[in-house]
């Protein structure tokens, strides 16, 4: 109980120190960031997709 | 006189840099060789196989686009002194963070079960039962950390790259055309039956096979561990130019003997075709089967490292393999927990095996184009790198080799999951 109140903690910790992204939000690396979540979010529509006709075959 | 004294001084710059270059000698090796793990020695012998030395100067090509790619990584770890993991939680804040993370601790593990698979099946021809394997590989490489020190680490991942090599002399023992391998090697073209699905997935799964998510990770991470610095970036460059060198004549070597030796056999993976080889001649065979025991391993000593490593960096644990266990105990009980857990899943019987193989490629494809992204992202953050900025030149060589990584693996990705989507009618 104690090592997963830790992990919490940690989790916390990390999250409140990676809060803010560092790098300089040029209008390029914006672009880039918006491109890769909509690559992923195709990339788990597709996954879905393939899950569903899986499991209805 | 003049010119005496000018050559004494080229002579000792020479010897001087040829020290340095030895000392800083690791990390890109070590990197590039493991590339080469049993997933990769499958695909080259399957691409022998079936389209025999037509496709060595595709091979050749991806030998600049690996050093390309982990060049970059050897900068932002000697600038930035930080591994990959911390270095996206830090510029690109946690959402991304936690992302790579989590799907790099994912492709890491399966990727890890593929390498146990590999060593079990490469064994087993020599009559060794999946257990004792496992537990051999168990031994290895927890004795391989115990010493507290990278340099002894590094030492034997380098005997290990060097057993790598043993695919050479068999190779010469198949007697080769010099003038086949010389044609094929430096004139483009398709095999014979031109572009099919098949030559189209064999391709992708050469490119899969150049980058892999956890490469980036990894050697970033022990370029920090070893502590190179700014200074040294240009022997860390040479370094990895060498594994790239190394990684290449592997792959070369491997589609020569399979050409030679399993031409139009259907060929599933590397330990069918040791098993395959060995009536033909049992020293090929063996050789063969070594190879692919020591691939595996590499790969999962790597991998292994890559998860701890960004683990430690992100959670702030001591994560050096210069600490002690009782030192970093965080850092090392993950990559213990890491191998045990990869190894007991290859030991369960009826575990799906087949598809964790296929699942690997799919889970890479989603972390390989961020990861690649972020680095070229953080490479142009004159913040973040400095002078070590990538320079226009890099920038065209980078962006242009990481969209075709991402084109391609992105549809190996998605061929896997569906197998007749880039159908050529």
């Amino acid at each position: 109980m104690r090592l997963f109140s830790n992990i919490v903690q940690n989790i916390r910790e990390i999250n409140h120190r990676y809060e803010k992204p560092q790098i300089e939000m040029t209008p390029f690396v914006k672009l880039c960031l918006l491109v890769l979540r909509l690559y992923l979010l195709g990339l788990v529509g597709l996954l879905i997709f393939k899950f569903i006709t899986t499991w209805k075959g | 006189m003049f010119w005496i004294s000018k050559t004494i001084h080229y002579l000792s710059r020479f010897k001087r840099r040829t020290i340095l270059f030895f000392a800083v000698l690791g990390p890109g090796v070590i990197t590039m060789v493991a590339d080469n793990d049993a997933g990769g020695i499958t695909t080259y012998t399957v691409t022998g196989a079936k389209f025999g030395l037509h496709l060595l100067w595709f091979l050749i090509l991806l030998g600049p686009v690996a050093y390309y790619v982990q060049e970059m990584t050897v900068r932002l770890g000697a600038v930035t002194k930080r591994g990959h993991a911390e270095a996206i939680f830090s510029a690109f804040g946690r959402f991304w963070g936690w992302f790579s993370l989590s799907d790099l601790v994912m492709t890491d593990w399966l990727t890890m079960i593929t390498e146990f698979i590999g060593m079990t099946a490469a064994l087993s021809i020599f009559h060794f039962p999946p257990l004792l394997t496992v537990v051999i590989c168990w031994l290895i490489m927890g004795m391989m950390i115990m010493s507290g020190r990278y340099w002894t680490w590094e030492k034997i991942a380098l005997l290990f790259c060097a057993i790598n090599l043993i695919y050479i002399p068999a190779a010469f023992m198949v007697h080769p055309s010099i003038r086949d391998i010389a044609y094929n090697s430096f004139v483009p073209h398709f095999p014979p039956g031109g572009f099919t699905n098949d030559l189209f997935f064999l391709l992708m799964a050469n490119i899969g096979t150049t980058i892999a998510p956890w490469m980036l990770f990894f050697q970033q991470s022990s370029v920090v561990d070893k502590g190179l610095n700014e200074k040294e970036i240009k022997f860390g460059k040479a370094d990895t130019a060498f594994g790239a060198v190394l990684t290449v004549v592997v792959a070369m070597v491997l589609i020569i003997v399979s050409s030679k030796l399993l031409y139009g056999l259907p060929i599933e993976d590397a330990a069918a075709a040791a098993r395959q080889i060995m009536p033909t001649s049992s020293i090929i065979g063996t050789l063969f089967a070594i190879g692919l025991f020591d691939a595996g391993l590499l790969g999962a000593i790597c991998i292994s490292l890559a998860s701890s490593w960004a683990f430690g960096e992100v959670f702030g644990w001591a994560h050096s393999l210069n600490q002690k266990v009782r030192e970093a105990p965080w850092f090392y009980a993950y990559y213990f927990f890491d191998l045990l857990l990869a190894g007991t899943v290859v030991l369960i019987p009826g575990a799906p095996l087949v598809l964790i193989t296929l699942f690997v490629q799919v889970i890479a494809t989603t972390l390989l184009p961020a990861a690649l992204v972020f680095l070229i992202l953080l490479l142009n953050d004159k913040k973040t790198m400095g002078e070590y900025i990538n320079t226009t030149w890099e920038n065209i060589a980078n962006i242009s080799i990481v969209i075709i990584i991402i084109v391609l693996s992105t549809m190996y990705g998605i061929s896997t999951l569906f197998p007749n989507f880039f159908s050529i009618h």
